[in-house]
């Protein structure tokens, strides 16, 4: 009875909810970032990526909030374990959001679990675009160059000037979760009906789809040492002046089109992907294709 | 090389590649850290201190989308400093030792995550029957304790037989491998990159791709510059796009 009249009057019950239900405190949150933040990369595998920390960081608050209703724990926690990769600082964010859904969806709000999965998966792309770029691309090579130019001039504390990465990390990533968790504990399900969130989605992807191809045209390296020489020609014709006269960074290029084609067609074998990889790049030299 | 220098040596590369903490390993494991660590058990802070920027200068704009990295910088630091150190290299010759060893840390973080998926499918189960600490396990200590084995045994080893070893070990390292390894790193964030363009998932978006592509190709503007033009691109299709559109 009472989801009925969400449905009517979703403001009005929304604030009543929110007074009657403590929800996560700042400290909490903070906590669930921590745990999130030290655990992310290390469970990162070639089947799922960060699926696996994604689940950890969520289990002890589903645990609670699922409390005894154990069928729907194990939906909560399979949920969680299926396919995720962000950037955990910005991406952060989705935890947050995720965290009040599932808060909700606990409650018995009427929160089908495909919402929440679109969620995680309609976010994850851009916000990893947007984080590679400004976090671990940008910020950490202007730590790194400044730590850099103070150990050369033999000074000590140019060891430590790299914590202050992390430290930006822990406190940018603890107020994009906790975004996250306010947007969505106040007004998830509007900005879900409204279409908000679509567009959300579509423009961080716009950033995130132009910030891979910045990224990817500055640090994939592929280059061919091939030449060939004309019977008649002073000088032989080396392929990689052709190719840049054609248009610059053709290979490079090629290389994350490739493997993107591959993907899309659905396939998941990172793994195998990855040993192919290094074998056509082993191949390739010994061929003298590559250099 | 004494026995301390190689533990250092060994330390440095587990704590530099253990992922605990997003950007805590990252510090830990920077060139100037491990250089000034290097540099403190061996006594002479400042060489370190300068071999470790060098060799962290050497990699700067290294970036590992989607967890793919290119070269293992940690392994190049922890390795070459203690070496260098030890026999009184230059800080050159220090750099020229590093990078192949870079491209070998490489197999290493492919093993480990390969491994992971172990622990993954032993966290489905644990998911099935709903325990908590299970799956905390299998994503935290579990992988912890692969990693210190792939990682701190290794480079202890190698370590600790000395400059002599190291160096058969780059002897017996054939050019075709090594410009091979190279060829890899170039090539190991293009699966990254793939990884998120394929998670962003709508493909009629890919001319924004394009134009980030060709801006830095044709126009050599910086990742900054770009990120400034890329979020005002965003913010344009954000506020002219109708809802329609977006779904």
């Amino acid at each position: 009875m009472s989801e009925m009249m969400h449905e009517v009057e979703p403001v009005a019950n929304e604030s009543q909810v929110s007074e009657s239900q403590q929800g996560l405190s700042n400290k909490e949150l903070f906590r669930t970032y921590l745990r999130l933040y030290i655990t992310n990369e290390m469970s990162n595998s070639y089947e799922r990526l960060q699926a696996l920390n994604f689940c950890v960081t969520m289990a002890p608050h589903l645990k609670r909030w699922y409390g005894d209703r154990k069928e729907a724990y194990i939906e909560a926690l399979q949920r969680h374990l299926q396919f995720y990769n962000t950037e955990s600082t910005i991406g952060s964010v989705i935890c947050g959001i995720v965290l009040s859904m599932e808060e909700k969806k606990a409650r018995g709000e009427d929160i089908p679990a495909e919402a929440i999965t679109g969620i995680k998966t309609g976010l994850m792309g851009p916000m990893a675009g947007i984080g590679d770029s400004l976090i671990r691309s940008t910020l950490k090579s202007t730590i790194l160059a400044i730590a850099c130019t103070m150990a050369l001039a033999g000074n000590a504390v140019g060891a430590f000037i790299p914590m202050l990465y992390p430290v930006i990390m822990i406190v940018v990533g603890y107020y994009m979760l906790k975004l996250g968790y306010d947007v969505g504990r106040d007004a998830v399900t509007k900005i879900l009906r409204s279409g908000m969130f679509s567009r959300v989605i579509h423009a961080t992807s716009i950033l995130g789809m132009f910030m891979m191809g910045a990224l990817s045209s500055s640090y994939v390296k592929l280059k061919t040492p091939l030449s060939f020489q004309m019977e008649n020609a002073a000088k032989p014709v080396v392929v990689q002046e052709l190719l840049d006269g054609i248009v610059p960074g053709l290979l490079p290029l090629a290389a994350v089109f490739g493997i993107y084609l591959y993907l899309s067609k659905g396939g998941q074998k990172y793994s195998a992907l990855v040993w192919v990889l290094l074998a056509i790049a082993i191949v390739g030299s010994v061929l003298g294709v590559f250099a | 090389m004494t026995l301390a220098l190689a533990v250092a040596g060994a330390l440095c590369y587990f704590f530099g590649t253990c992922r605990v903490g997003s950007g805590t390993y990252h510090s830990l494991g920077s060139g100037v850290f491990i250089g000034f660590i290097c540099g403190l058990v061996y006594g002479d802070v400042t060489t370190g201190l300068i071999m470790g920027a060098s060799i962290n200068l050497v990699y700067l704009g290294v970036v590992a989308p989607a967890g793919q990295i290119p070269s293992d910088e940690i392994m190049a630091s922890s390795i070459a400093i203690p070496l260098a150190l030890a026999g009184g290299l230059s800080t050159e010759m220090a750099i020229t030792l590093a990078v192949p060893f870079g491209l070998l840390g490489v197999f290493l973080d492919q093993i480990r995550r390969t491994s992971n998926i172990y622990w993954l499918h032993k966290a489905d189960k644990y998911a099935a029957e709903g325990n908590e600490r299970g799956i905390y396990l299998c994503g935290t200590w579990y992988p912890l304790a692969v990693t210190f084995i792939i990682r701190f045994v290794p480079v202890f080893i190698l370590l600790s037989l000395g400059a002599d070893a190291v160096y058969k070990v780059l002897e017996i390292l054939p050019s075709w491998l090594t410009t091979g390894l190279s060829v890899a790193g170039g090539l190991m964030p293009a699966i990254g990159f793939a990884i998120i363009l394929k998670c962003i998932g709508n493909a009629k978006l890919l001319p924004f791709f394009f134009i980030g592509f060709f801006a830095i190709q044709y126009l050599g503007i910086s990742t900054m510059a770009a990120a400034i033009f890329g979020a005002c691109i965003a913010l344009i299709a954000f506020f002219n796009g109708n809802e329609r559109e977006a779904a």
